[in-house]
């Protein structure tokens, strides 16, 4: 129980400092996804309906400050009332990439990094890339420039040089707070240290 | 997969498919309430940001800033001079205008804001101003601010968040549409910027201009407010290369604003008719919330 009130603090928390994090010009304005980042890590951490709940809540609060209702050009209020990015979307965005992590937990309960974190960089600029396409489906053509690939690939990539220290962050949570992940893919069971129980 | 996992992520899927479906309305009741939350942390970022850029820029000493105040003095006897001056030509100009039956065009009236954060979301070039519905800013209203002696289009108003704050979208966007003319010339065409927010200052785009059109590079584009949304001969930018096509000709157009260097900006408010206003003002039985702070130029 106390690891999860410290994790849910953590991810409320980094709302707070997303704001700080600005978009680097150099980089196509990609910038440090802190609250994705922290939601895909404690999705390698926490079970499957554990998961799901901090995706409805992160997402919701993300859209909350940052969804912008831009309509597409032809919408009108009798047809169309969504806009391009329906508010919601990034709850969907979580809820696909917390499942696609889910997938390499148990290597994380062994204390194997290194997949969990080339995962949270690919699912980072794989929900950046799905936001992209339904804008570009709403707007009617698809104009993929150089500049885009190199948005997504450093926002991946920023996402991938932080996501071991959350990680860590919450290996030591879990350690303080006795949590032991249990994973029903794993053969064995191991605690925090690597150990095998 | 277990049953408790697969009945937890139906009402997953319930919870998600309810949210996307809120009305516009209860979007904006709920960012409303993420915007109080957020805008203290918005704003000291802003301030934090300000800090750091202006660090390691040399500050001026005592002396310095004596002859900057003396300077800035003069200037102001200058002025105060020059709307002396001014106000006799006003009054001259009512007259005439009188005696004429003049009929006056409505005055653009103006909300001075402050930017409270520029950072550009994920896929759109926007920025939030600190003034909100409480100082009568609606969707779609256009932004300005002065670039040398005129006026530049900064954007307009995407969202208003709640009473102290609005999401403005910016011209640098492709979905800020802004129908634009050469200067002193009759060719239109359609001004926009760029998908996917990529850059803070990208290059725009005009189109649908005709193939005969005497386009050279440096030549001012300027909205020519056609539609209605934007006032006329707002500052858009200078052409900066031109494309001929099989049908039309494309022209690349540097923005005339500087949209990195945003600090205050006016946001226009629509100008309604009086009587109408009057009528409004008597059925809701309260008086009018509209704060303009400046009247500002008239419509040329």
């Amino acid at each position: 129980m106390k690891f999860f009130i410290f994790v849910t603090v953590a991810f409320l928390a980094s709302f707070i400092v997303q704001e700080f994090i600005p978009a680097f010009e150099w980089a196509y304005l990609s910038r440090l996804l802190l609250v994705h980042i922290t939601f895909l890590a404690i999705a390698a951490a926490v079970p499957f309906p554990a998961m799901l709940l901090y995706a409805l809540i992160g997402g919701f609060i993300w859209d909350a400050r940052h969804h912008i209702p831009i309509y597409p050009p032809e919408a009108t209020a009798e047809i169309f009332i969504q806009a391009e990015l329906p508010f919601g979307f990034t709850i969907f965005i979580f809820g696909l990439t917390g499942a696609l992590i889910q997938g390499v937990r148990p290597l994380f309960c062994k204390g194997r990094w290194e997949l969990p974190v080339l995962m949270i960089g690919i699912c980072t600029s794989l929900g950046l890339l799905l936001e992209y396409l339904v804008i570009s489906f709403h707007r009617g053509g698809l104009e993929i420039p150089v500049e885009l690939w190199w948005k997504l690939l450093m926002s991946g990539l920023f996402s991938a040089l932080v996501s071991p220290f959350l990680l860590l962050l919450l290996s030591r949570l879990g350690a303080r707070s006795r949590y032991r992940l249990r994973s029903k893919n794993s053969y064995r069971r191991h605690n925090y240290d690597g150990d095998a129980i | 997969m277990s049953r408790l996992n697969i009945i937890l992520l139906i009402v997953f899927v319930t919870a998600l498919i309810t949210i996307t479906l809120s009305s516009p309305q209860t979007v904006a009741r709920i960012q409303n309430g993420a915007m109080t939350v957020f805008s203290p942390f918005m704003r000291a970022s802003n301030q934090l940001e300000s800090g750091v850029e202006t660090v390691g820029t040399e500050s001026l000493s005592p002396a310095q800033l004596r002859e900057v105040v003396d300077e800035l003095e003069r200037e102001r006897n200058r002025l105060k001079l020059e709307v002396i001056q001014l106000d006799e030509i006003v009054r001259e100009n009512n007259q005439l205008r009188r005696a004429l039956q003049y009929v006056e065009k409505a005055p653009l009236s103006v909300v001075a804001a402050r930017v409270i954060s520029r950072k550009p979301s994920t896929w759109y070039n926007t920025m939030i101003i600190d003034k909100g519905k409480a100082h009568g800013i609606e969707v779609d209203n256009p932004v300005i601010v002065p670039v040398g002696e005129d006026a530049g289009l900064v954007g307009k108003v995407s969202e208003v968040v709640g009473d102290n704050s609005a999401i403005i979208l910016l011209l640098t966007d492709e979905m800020c549409q802004v129908s634009a003319k050469l200067q002193n010339s009759q060719e239109q065409g359609i001004l926009n910027g760029q998908r996917g927010a990529l850059r803070t200052m990208p290059n725009l785009r005009l189109r649908y201009l005709s193939r005969e059109a005497e386009v050279a590079p440096g030549r001012k584009v300027v909205s020519s407010g056609v539609g209605g949304l934007f006032p006329p001969d707002l500052v858009l930018g200078e052409v900066f290369s031109v494309e001929i096509g099989a049908i039309d000709a494309e022209v690349t157009v540097k923005p005339g604003v500087n949209f990195e260097e945003l600090i205050d900006i006016f946001v226009v408010l629509p100008v309604r008719d009086p009587e109408d206003e009057a009528d409004m003002q008597s059925e809701s039985g309260d008086e009018d919330p509209v704060a303009v702070e400046k009247p500002a130029s008239t419509a040329p």
